[in-house]
């Protein structure tokens, strides 16, 4: 008598286990980082969401086009190496740049805490350092990206229009790592104090503006301090207090070794030292900040 | 009997001595229609208000409270217009929903607060309201520290406070643990019987049963029925009645209804048998005297669509 | 059978409030109701569960894995469903429940394949495509399931999944939480609603000021008392009752209009019928009289 379970069978209930691999926690981080990033660059969101993105690419790439362009069109002439930006100077657009930090990073991070979605987000394989590291890092790649692509522009339409490229190559190499680095120095920095503005508050708003009001403020004492302190010639050590330049005096570090004659650290004793270090300190309590306040999630 | 029983003309949509009452109430909000024609009472003791979420249950509270108004018709509280009229205010009161408390404030204060709001000047008044919650051992504690059923009793206690005829309760066990809700239902009961018009609604219908002796169903803004709702199933007489039966020899005894005229079908199941009637009168009053004829031992016998629960099921379909 | 949740003298404080004082669990893998005053003890339960609260002492395993060795090893066993409302409003149910498919560790493209299937097994079609800010309660409700059960867990802790419902959408909840045991997914379900437990339940543990004081099958708890609830309509109560006293049975009546009968045996039962019979009376309603579970809470959880 033949087996009458064979006849038929029923293959689904309407629900199927899985039996595929799980990534634990690096793929449930690098999940995180992968949509924060996504949704700061507005991809799969509607198109005003993505208007701040490109306007600042737009923004970032242009001086780069006008060089290239006005090299071009002076090729001819024999003009040495016209210059209208230098390198050192394309990196750090600061005003766009912090827009759109103060606008995209209370973006993602904001809401999450006012939606109350961080608890089902903890009861992933997530930790809160892990939370810190992939809202950061998306950041970071933004700002980054927006850095560095346009003077990846730049250097290769200067290179394409000047008389040898090879040559070109070989006099600017130094270029090839300092732009880079100063860049990831910039990203990170403007990605730290977004992140922990953000994590703050459940409010877009109040994010942005606490964000956007530390700089300014800070930047505007700064300046008072230094223009009176000494005279509006030198540098002064209050310059320090400038949050928005210090990536700014980094980046001088990293491109001539030393702080740049029209900073306003200049002939400060030891003030590229203080000015590495400044920066380091506000890293450091940016992220001490953040992982605070997603160290414990009400379930 | 309940004073519900004997209504003005014997429509169960309108009480005996109606305190609130609802003339052709039509309610819109823009395109969406709310309410739309309604016409009730209600009157002394507990009501259940039932009705799928988004029916107008919130919409008629809020109008009968005088927090909205109607846009056509008209809504009565002791014959005045909450809209209108000021002095309502004191005789009808509100619990809403999910409407937050002020976490600073102590059982207390937020009590006093609404007695003077509503110029309560009876010394006492407020620790009668929170004893009948049974919050006063914990009246001075902030409500941000209450549990969301402590909270819920708070609310109701402010509600009490100016001594209100009629009390409109919108999802009050929301949030309760099971003690608590005991308690409210044990509460909202006393409050009824004390002659109050309480008006509650929930989706819990196994406790609005144990509540409310009287029910009003919304759906779509409309009144789709009304009265006890054991009534109300037979007043659905289009539609056939459910009863199990067991007992120690199922299939004589199943032979035996069939031949009862209205018995539509018997069910043989693994529970008992599942007997179909239009007339479920009729098949109670057969069931004893065939059983005894053939011997049979009734070992149960349950109405499977006598709950709230099915009602509703059946008039929401 | 393992538990599939095992604790030890689990101890948790909250300045000053002792939320769980040395309970001792051991939750079979299949329908848990968890019930208490006051909820403090549930949320606490659920968090240490989960990893996001180390406990003051004792020790808990979730799947046979110790809590405190890997949390987040154990969370990716674990789907959890919290009360309050916690979607990203603004993307779609699809978007969010791939999304989160893709958090609890799943590849991206296996993440939207699940997503779309247990998107199916609650019933959201068309509408999962729409913003989660626009839909109603049931919807959200459905989709918080949806992305509790996306990575395939072992244990889903449900915290009042009806909570907001209507009687059809929790009937419907129900129906699922019911579906998801029987797809080998261990449910701990903590509810106020007594009647959930009954209904979907087979095992039901109590919790009070931090103590545990029932941990039973619900079948145990819900027992016969050896009485029956006789129902033969308002106008005939009062002349069974005394034709049934007549034949030394021990009636009472109730308020609502029906009457208990003791019935030490089963020749007890012949006895209404009999007299019901003679009466001419209709009967309504015969049934054993079983101790609900409000009976057991309100005696092992007694108001203070």
């Amino acid at each position: 008598m033949s087996d009458p379970g064979r006849a038929g069978a029923v293959y689904d209930r309407g629900y199927r286990p899985y039996d595929g691999p799980l990534g634990g926690r690096p793929a449930a981080r690098f999940a995180l980082y992968r949509t924060s990033l996504r949704r700061a660059v507005g991809l799969r969101r509607p198109w005003r969401q993505k208007v701040a993105p490109a306007v600042l690419l737009a923004i970032a790439v242009i001086p780069a086009v006008i060089n290239v362009g006005i090299g071009y069109v002076t090729r001819d002439t024999p003009a040495e190496g016209f210059e209208f930006i230098t390198y050192r100077e394309y990196v750090g657009v600061s005003s766009a740049l912090l827009l759109f930090v103060a606008l995209v990073g209370p973006d993602i991070v904001c809401p999450d805490r006012r939606q109350r979605v961080l608890p089902l987000i903890f009861a992933r394989p997530l930790t809160g350092a892990d939370y810190v590291l992939a809202k950061v890092g998306a950041i970071f790649t933004c700002v980054f990206a927006f850095s560095f692509l346009p003077q990846v522009v730049l250097f290769v339409g200067q290179m394409l229009v000047s008389d040898g490229a090879l040559d070109y190559l070989g006099r600017h190499a130094a270029v090839l790592w300092q732009v880079p680095l100063a860049a990831a120095a910039l990203a990170l920095f403007y990605a730290v104090l977004g992140v922990a503005a953000a994590s703050l508050t459940g409010r877009r708003m109040v994010a942005a503006a606490t964000l956007l009001g530390i700089t300014l403020v800070t930047s505007s004492v700064a300046g008072i301090i230094v223009e009176t302190g000494s005279g509006g010639g030198a540098g002064h050590p209050a310059a320090l207090l400038d949050l928005l330049s210090l990536p700014l005096q980094v980046r001088d570090l990293v491109f001539l070794g030393r702080l740049h004659e029209d900073s306003s650290l200049s002939g400060v004793t030891g003030g590229g030292a203080m000015a590495a270090a400044c920066y380091l300190a506000v890293v450091a309590a940016g992220l001490a900040v953040m992982l605070h306040r997603y160290r414990s999630v009400e379930a | 009997m309940t004073p519900h029983d004997q209504s003005a003309n014997g429509d169960p949509a309108f009480a005996a001595q109606a305190s609130v009452e609802v003339r052709d109430a039509s309610v819109w909000f823009g395109q969406k229609v709310a309410l739309s024609e309604l016409s009730c009472s209600f009157g002394p003791g507990v009501t259940g208000l039932l009705g799928p979420n988004g029916a107008g249950k919130s919409t008629l509270m809020r109008a009968m409270t005088g927090l909205i108004g109607v846009n056509t018709g008209a809504v009565r509280v002791a014959g005045r217009d909450p809209r209108t009229d000021r002095d309502v205010h004191r005789r009808i009161a509100l619990v809403p929903e999910d409407e937050a408390v002020p976490a600073r404030l102590t059982a207390h204060e937020l009590v006093a607060y609404v007695a003077d709001l509503h110029g309560v000047g009876e010394l006492g008044a407020v620790d009668r309201a929170l004893t009948s919650v049974d919050l006063l051992p914990v009246a001075d504690r902030r409500l941000g520290g209450f549990s969301k059923g402590m909270r819920q009793r708070a609310k109701v206690a402010a509600a009490l406070v100016t001594d209100p005829a009629v009390l409109v309760l919108d999802e009050p066990l929301n949030g309760a643990d099971p003690i608590q809700r005991l308690a409210l239902i044990e509460l909202f009961r006393r409050l009824g019987s004390d002659g109050r018009t309480v008006i509650v609604s929930s989706h819990v219908l196994s406790e609005v049963e144990r509540l409310a002796d009287r029910v009003l169903v919304l759906i779509n803004g409309r009144l789709a029925a009304a009265g006890n709702h054991r009534a109300i199933r037979d007043a659905m007489d289009d539609r056939p009645r459910h009863v199990l039966v067991r007992a120690d020899d199922q299939r004589r005894l199943a032979s035996a209804l069939l031949g009862v005229d209205t018995v539509a079908g018997v069910s043989v199941t693994g529970a008992g048998l599942v007997v179909t009637t239009e007339r479920a009168g009729d098949l109670a009053v057969a069931l004893a005297p065939a059983a005894r004829r053939l011997g049979v031992r009734l070992l149960e016998v349950r109405p499977l669509d006598d709950s709230l629960d099915s009602l509703f099921r059946e008039l929401v379909r | 059978m393992a538990s599939i949740v095992c604790a030890r003298g689990l101890t948790k404080r909250y300045a000053g409030v002792t939320a769980l004082d040395g309970v001792d669990l051991d939750l079979p893998a299949g329908r848990v109701g968890l019930v208490g005053a006051n909820g403090a003890g549930k949320t606490t339960l659920f968090r240490l569960l989960l990893g996001l609260s180390r406990p003051d002492a004792g020790t808990v395993e979730v799947c046979g894995m110790a809590v405190s060795d890997d949390p987040a090893g154990v969370r990716s066993r674990i789907g959890y469903m919290p009360e309050h409302d916690c979607l990203p409003l603004d993307q779609s149910a699809a978007d969010v429940v791939a999304t989160f498919g893709e958090l609890g560790g799943l590849p991206v493209r296996a993440a939207r394949q699940r997503a779309s299937e247990v998107l199916d097994l609650v019933g959201l079609d068309e509408a999962r495509f729409r913003p989660v800010g626009g839909f109603s309660t049931g919807m959200r409700q459905r989709t918080k399931l949806a992305q509790a059960i996306v990575a395939d867990p072992r244990l889903v802790l449900l915290d009042e999944p009806t909570a907001g419902l209507d009687p059809s959408g929790r009937e419907e909840m129900l129906t699922l939480v019911d579906r998801l045991g029987s797809f080998g997914i261990a449910v701990v379900l903590a509810t106020h609603l007594l009647d959930d437990v009954a209904r979907v339940c087979d095992h039901v543990v109590m919790l009070d000021a931090g103590r545990l004081v029932t941990d039973a099958p619900t079948t145990s708890l819900l027992h016969q008392t050896g009485a029956v609830t006789v129902d033969v309509g308002p106008t005939g109560a009062v002349a069974l009752a005394a034709a049934l006293v007549a034949r030394g049975l021990d009636v009472t009546t109730s308020d609502v209009g029906t009457i208990e009968v003791t019935v030490p045996g089963e020749t007890e039962l012949d006895i209404v019928r009999d007299v019901v019979a003679d009466l001419g009376l209709p009967l309504h309603k015969l049934t054993n009289r079983l101790t609900s579970l409000d009976d057991v809470f309100a005696r092992e959880a007694p108001p203070r």
